[in-house]
């Protein structure tokens, strides 16, 4: 079994006060709990920190891991001889987590408790959390994962049309329920992955455009990549920057029926450097012209 | 995997369908106390319609609620607090939502 030092994850003495620990736990949750920290490890670092916080916070577990001594995190070691009584369920070959160990002592526990009054508790089973990190043609052609949960792998189908950000339920397929309680739920948390080109808004996908000020001033066809193929889109004469060009249906498929749309923005890029006969052109150009784009400065700066 | 179960794919609520739960489901869902349920629906922060056996609330009321739950356990919240919360999350929320939606306008 690879040791974990709980202390050290919540930073405090071993000698802390249950105050103590729940204060450095709570110091600590502040600063990684994922729905305050968007950084990157933010999630793993909290769960290492509840870990150490539910075995730490009761006093028989507690108890139970100080008798376990020191040892190096990440150490190999072996449990006393009276915690494979105490404790162990499964086959003893098996790779057992601490944190298993120790969730299992609170639920034997609690059962025992339950027990003794005499009632049969039904106990819900365990629910699943995973988050599926999916590309854009996985979401618009649907796709499948597997997650792990106690009593075996679960495959999930991925339906066509979910979106970034988006938690979809899965009732009673988690971990299996037990004195007739019902089996836990599975959540999977859709995360988008970034791409190249496309940034999801919802269903719609939003496409840079840079075109030369020729094709600004004078209109283009441009072929644009989208999700199925390339597509021809047309730029009118005097296109502005900023502009978006909608290609309907081209976004990411919605559940159900149709699909969100494609928007390209238009974006009029410079050549770096500018060639000497294009600056030629563009002095003929800026003599020809009687274009004022400022006519609102003309006020003055008096006027406010 | 030979143990994979395959899950038909109507099985899969999305939190925006419209796959009524009840309370009690909710409940046991989300490890929510009933007197924290009623007070957050006072609140607002849980949006009802009255079925003929009681309370129905949508999907989505399901992942708020145990996101409110994780907060409380993490942070020892009361009600006022979990509905503070999560007022303040969603709304945190949509302006980000908002926010990458006016940077797809913009030059990267």
């Amino acid at each position: 079994m690879k040791f974990k030092d709980y202390y050290e994850t919540l930073a405090i003495e071993r000698g802390a006060s249950a105050e103590e620990i729940k204060k450095a736990y709570r110091r600590l949750a502040r600063q990684c709990h994922p729905d305050i920290s968007k950084e990157e490890g933010a999630e793993e670092r909290f769960k290492e920190i509840s870990e150490a916080y539910q075995t730490l916070s009761d006093p028989e577990k507690r108890q139970a891991y100080d008798d376990l001594g020191r040892h190096n995190p990440g150490e190999d070691f072996r449990p006393p001889p009276d915690w494979e009584t105490r404790f162990s369920t499964g086959p003893s070959q098996q790779e057992v987590d601490l944190s298993e160990l120790f969730e299992q002592m609170g639920f034997r526990s609690s059962q025992r408790r339950r027990q003794a009054a005499g009632v049969d508790f039904p106990i819900r089973g365990q629910d699943v959390e995973a988050v599926a990190r999916l590309s854009l043609d996985e979401v618009s052609s649907g796709t499948q994962v597997t997650l792990e949960r106690p009593g075996g792998n679960v495959r999930i189908r991925v339906p066509v049309g979910v979106t970034d950000g988006e938690r979809l339920r899965i009732p009673a397929r988690g971990g299996p329920g037990s004195g007739g309680g019902p089996a836990g739920d599975v959540y999977l948390h859709i995360q988008l992955q970034p791409h190249p080109l496309f940034r999801p808004v919802g269903h719609d996908l939003y496409l840079e455009l840079p075109l030369t000020p020729s094709e600004a001033a004078l209109g283009a066809q441009i072929e644009l990549p989208s999700l199925d193929g390339r597509v021809r889109v047309t730029v009118k004469p005097g296109a502005q920057a900023g502009q978006k060009l909608r290609l309907a249906g081209k976004g990411l498929r919605q559940r159900g029926e149709g699909a969100g749309d494609l928007y390209a923005v238009l974006r009029i890029v410079m050549p770096t450097p500018i060639s000497e006969r294009e600056q030629e052109l563009y002095r003929e150009l800026a003599e020809a012209s009687s274009f004022q784009p400022r006519p609102h400065f003309a006020g003055g700066s008096s006027d406010g | 995997m030979d143990d994979d179960r395959l899950i038909p794919e109507d099985l899969l609520i999305p939190a925006d369908g419209d796959m009524p739960v009840e309370s009690a489901e909710l409940l046991a869902a989300s490890g929510l106390a009933y007197e924290e349920l009623v007070e957050l629906v006072e609140f607002g922060v849980l949006q009802i319609s009255e079925g003929s056996t009681g309370w129905i609330f949508q999907a989505r009321a399901v992942h708020q609620a145990r996101r409110v739950v994780k907060l409380r356990d993490s942070f020892g919240l009361n009600p006022p607090g979990m509905a503070l919360a999560l007022t303040y999350l969603e709304k945190i929320e949509a302006l980000e939502q908002r926010l990458r939606e006016l940077e797809c306008l913009l030059p990267r």
